[in-house]
């Protein structure tokens, strides 16, 4: 080991003990631990209730769907299901959107509904305040820590003239800069233990650690290292531009307060004003209109259905629907749902579209302060982020059109037509088919993203978390030939 | 007045601290007008309903006029509500991004439909709305801690202070000043903004003036924080250190934790239990006799005890009636669902008396008509418009009488609620 890295440890050593003598710092240290073993232990508890709630509620609703009398399936249609969509293991860590998207939904015919009881409307204003998350503590209280315990790094030795005496011992700008930055860094890494531990223990409960989630939680590892390291790096930057330490701590906490509460709030409003979204009232009355110009079964003049009528007609080689192999009224149930569902498609994609540019502008400004780069890097790992929500939704979707219109076909195939239009007192009877078919139904699982899609999407934020590693890193080189020149 | 004169003179030669000040009015405007913005894009939102609204309905009066079926027009009729923001709600958008303000009723089973959301991109609604309520809530303390972190200890780092002391109409009275002062700037850069974009927006001059004596009230509260710092007699950067951790805690760190104690202590009903059990008990009436369905229906509602009994077809009116069936079965569930969510909200509010930053939070949401009780108040108005729109159809199923497309004008129009009867 050459002599040089002894200076830089002997520094590093130094510093460190400094730090050990301010008491505020060590007191506030304490606090952040504790602080993240409660976030760590909240945040798994509340995802664990969740994920205990929503199953519980999965099954009730699967056992009442199985549980149904002989029905006509076109009841079932209308009774349709309830599917509640689980957390990921990851969410202990970072729910993301978690609380603000809906997680229960009701799927029927002819209708896309909304996920619903999303937590920000269950809970008192405070919610609105932030969540108690690992991922908050690691992106909004750990910079401010280690801003408390490094602004004066260098600030302080070059206001009371120490650092001359530093170089005239023999170390060089660099290897005092080095031993600064390898003091903060250990404590940037103290500092993270607690949250990494906490993930690692998340990722231990049965499921998690599967090897598909090794990617993604690597990758938040990796990013929450960076962006602490980051943040140690700027810290030493603003130390060593500024002339006195008390400047220096004004300076950090102002570029803290900026990057990490002004900019995440200015962002999105920015955002939403630049791409507008379509509300439900004119999506659904959009659609509505589709509908009325692509068909309308209920009409029998409607030229669609007309063609539709006589292209069925013609398959089964017969003249009138009674003569049909099949009950018409569930191969016309069966066109429209497919039209409604296409259109339903469509405008969910719209939607998504605008959201994804909405949120490709907060990505933008994220540029800017690297706290909107790492939380996206988080919540795309955690798959808690719009993405994850929107696999929901889509699953969701595929499975709704999926179930109705299995119980259209068992419609076209198992009532007959002349049962199903007949209204005598026994009619009734015979329109129905035997509750068996419910139970065979597949119930909805949500299939969880692999790890490959999930680092995937973390890898834009992770880019941008280095990009500021790496701009920080080279504006302190260059700050530190300059360092102690003036003073 | 020419010792405040003084004052100003000293104070405005400080170039970091007056950039502060115009920081602190430039980012009070510009959360002003992008809350003026939002509002103003709800109304937009609200004004557009009746094109769309007489477009959609026109299809449907065209569609029900083959039958004149009573039940038809019901069954495929949707009925727009809406909550248009109070006028305050520009610089406290509460809940608005969240829940909806606009929602669209059938006559049937209302439990199924009245917690339905609207669009929104979570991602954007996650951190929080930049409107005036965060820059006072969130951003003025800091601004207060950069103003006055150093009042006396700067003084003394200076070696000015035992000078300072011993002047005529120094010492205390010197600091008074000063403090009060800095105080005044402080609510000027908020409160000027804030008064203008109140009377654009035609606030009411009371509601005006609350806000106005709140801003400083809450200012106060982080002056007399940093001057008691001041008095511990430490360093200037030991002073901001200490005052920006505790902002930290009061503003970031302690409400979430009361968050996740709330939440913990006071467990509220799901909702989606009160939507699985109304489908059950909706639906169940296919499986049962209908006269049961008809019995107990009359039963709750026996001012359409008089219809004609079911015949051997389909009749919409038993349909409704099971619909109303399940939602007066959720009845109980309902009520202690939402008791459970004013208990949350009163907890979070009575937690306003101790943590300044949640006491002024929920202040302003309240005036601003945006908190849950509002949310609820919305809930309730759509309540009543329900119970008018179900009378209405009621009116022509159980009496039989047909539907007829001029009909359609005589449905029950929505009212928006008037703002004059706010209570704190």
């Amino acid at each position: 080991m050459s002599v040089g890295d002894r200076t830089v440890r002997l520094i590093a050593r130094d510093e460190l003990r400094m730090m050990a003598r301010n008491r505020v710092a060590v007191i506030a240290f304490a606090m952040l631990v504790l602080l993240t073993l409660v976030a760590v232990a909240s945040s798994w508890a509340h995802r664990n209730g969740v994920a205990a709630l929503r199953d519980r509620h999965a099954h009730v609703a699967e056992r009442a769907f199985d549980a149904q009398p002989d029905r006509h399936p076109h009841r079932m249609v209308h009774y349709g299901t309830f599917i509640f969509r689980p957390p990921g293991p990851l969410a202990a860590f970072d729910p993301g959107v978690d609380a603000y998207t809906g997680n229960s939904m009701f799927l029927e015919g002819h209708r896309q509904n909304t996920a619903n009881f999303g937590d920000v409307r269950q809970s008192s204003l405070l919610v609105r305040f932030g969540q108690l998350t690992p991922a908050f503590v690691l992106q909004v209280v750990a910079p401010l820590l280690l801003i408390f315990l490094g602004y004066g790094g260098l600030a302080r030795e070059t206001e009371r003239g120490t650092l001359r005496l530093l170089m005239l011992q023999g170390a060089s700008r660099r290897q005092v800069v080095r031993g600064k930055l390898l003091a903060l860094g250990t404590v940037a890494l103290i500092a993270g233990a607690p949250a990494m531990i906490g993930l690692l223990l998340i990722a231990g409960q049965p499921g998690a650690l599967a090897q598909y989630m090794l990617a993604p939680m690597s990758l938040i590892a990796l990013g929450y290292a960076i962006y602490l390291a980051a943040w140690a790096v700027l810290i030493l930057l603003v130390s060593a531009l500024v002339r006195r330490s008390r400047d220096a701590l004004l300076a950090l906490v102002a570029v803290w307060a900026v990057t990490l509460v002004l900019v995440p709030r200015v962002a999105p409003d920015l955002a939403s004003a630049a791409v507008p979204l379509a509300n439900r009232l004119q999506t659904d009355v959009a659609i509505a209109r589709d509908l009325r110009t692509m068909g309308d079964s209920h009409d029998p003049d409607d030229p669609h259905f007309a063609a539709f009528q006589q292209s069925v007609l013609a398959r089964y080689g017969v003249d009138r629907v009674e003569d049909l192999p099949v009950n018409y009224k569930g191969v016309v149930a069966m066109e429209g749902e497919r039209m409604t569902a296409s259109l339903f498609d469509r405008y969910a994609t719209d939607s998504f579209a605008a959201q994804a540019r909405q949120n490709g502008i907060v990505a933008a400004i994220g540029v800017l302060s690297p706290a909107i780069a790492l939380r996206s890097l988080s919540m795309a790992a955690a798959g808690t982020d719009v993405a994850g929500h929107r696999r929901f939704l889509e699953q969701a979707e595929a499975y709704r059109y999926a179930l109705v219109q299995r119980l259209n076909r068992m419609q076209a195939e198992g009532v007959r037509y002349a049962d199903d239009t007949a209204r005598d007192a026994g009619a009734d009877r015979r329109k129905r088919v035997s509750g068996d078919h419910w139970r065979a139904m597949p119930d909805f699982r949500f299939v969880p993203p692999d790890g490959r899609t999930l680092a995937t999407a973390a890898l834009p934020g992770l880019v941008i978390v280095v990009g500021w590693l790496a701009l920080a890193l080279t504006l302190l080189a260059l700050a530190t030939r300059r360092l102690g020149a003036r003073s | 007045m020419n010792l405040w004169m003084q004052e100003w003179r000293l104070f405005s030669r400080q170039r970091l601290a007056m950039m502060a000040l115009a920081l602190l009015a430039l980012l009070t405007s510009a959360a002003l007008a992008a809350g003026i913005v939002e509002v103003s894009r709800q109304r937009a939102a609200i004004a557009a309903i009746p094109a769309a609204q007489a477009e959609d309905i026109a299809a449907v009066a065209a569609y029900v006029d083959r039958t004149k079926d009573a039940g038809s027009a019901a069954y495929y009729s949707f009925h727009p509500t809406w909550d248009a923001p109070a006028p305050l709600a520009f610089a406290a958008l509460g809940m608005r991004d969240v829940a909806p303000y606009i929602l669209r009723v059938r006559a049937l089973g209302l439990e199924a439909q009245i917690y339905d959301g609207d669009i929104f991109n979570p991602e954007l609604a996650l951190p929080g709305r930049f409107d005036f309520a965060f820059v006072l809530v969130f951003l003025a303390p800091l601004f207060v801690i950069a103003l006055f972190y150093d009042l006396v200890s700067g003084e003394r780092e200076a070696g000015r202070l035992r000078t300072l002391d011993a002047l005529p109409n120094g010492g205390r009275a010197l600091w008074r000043r000063r403090s009060a002062l800095r105080l005044a700037l402080l609510w000027a850069a908020l409160g000027i903004p804030f008064g203008i974009a109140a009377l654009i927006e035609g606030v009411a001059g009371s509601t005006i003036a609350i806000v106005l004596a709140l801003i400083p009230a809450y200012l106060l509260f982080w002056v007399a924080l940093a001057v008691f710092v001041g008095r511990l007699r430490w360093n200037s950067v030991t002073n901001a250190a200490t005052l920006a951790a505790t902002w930290l805690v009061l503003v970031l760190i302690a409400p979430t934790l009361a968050n996740v104690a709330i939440n913990t202590a006071i467990p509220v009903d799901q909702g989606a239990e009160i939507a699985l059990a109304q489908r059950e008990a909706v639906n169940r009436a296919w499986d049962i006799p209908r006269e049961d369905t008809m019995r107990r229906f009359y039963a709750g509602h026996p001012e359409w005890a008089d219809s004609a009994p079911l015949g051997p077809d389909f009749h919409y009116k038993w349909y409704f009636a099971f619909h109303q069936n399940g939602d007066d079965s959720v009845h109980d569930r309902v009520r202690a669902y939402r008791s459970g969510l004013e208990a949350r909200d009163a907890a979070g509010r009575a937690l306003g008396w101790v943590l300044p930053s949640v006491g002024v939070q929920a202040l302003l949401t309240r005036l601003a008509e945006t908190d849950l009780t509002a949310q609820l108040g919305y809930q309730d108005r759509i309540r009543d418009f329900h119970r008018r729109l179900r009378a209405f159809y009621y009116g022509y199923l159980f009496q039989a009488r047909p539907f007829e497309r001029g009909d359609f004008g005589r449905l029950p129009r929505y009212q928006q609620y008037s703002f004059s009867d706010v209570r704190i």
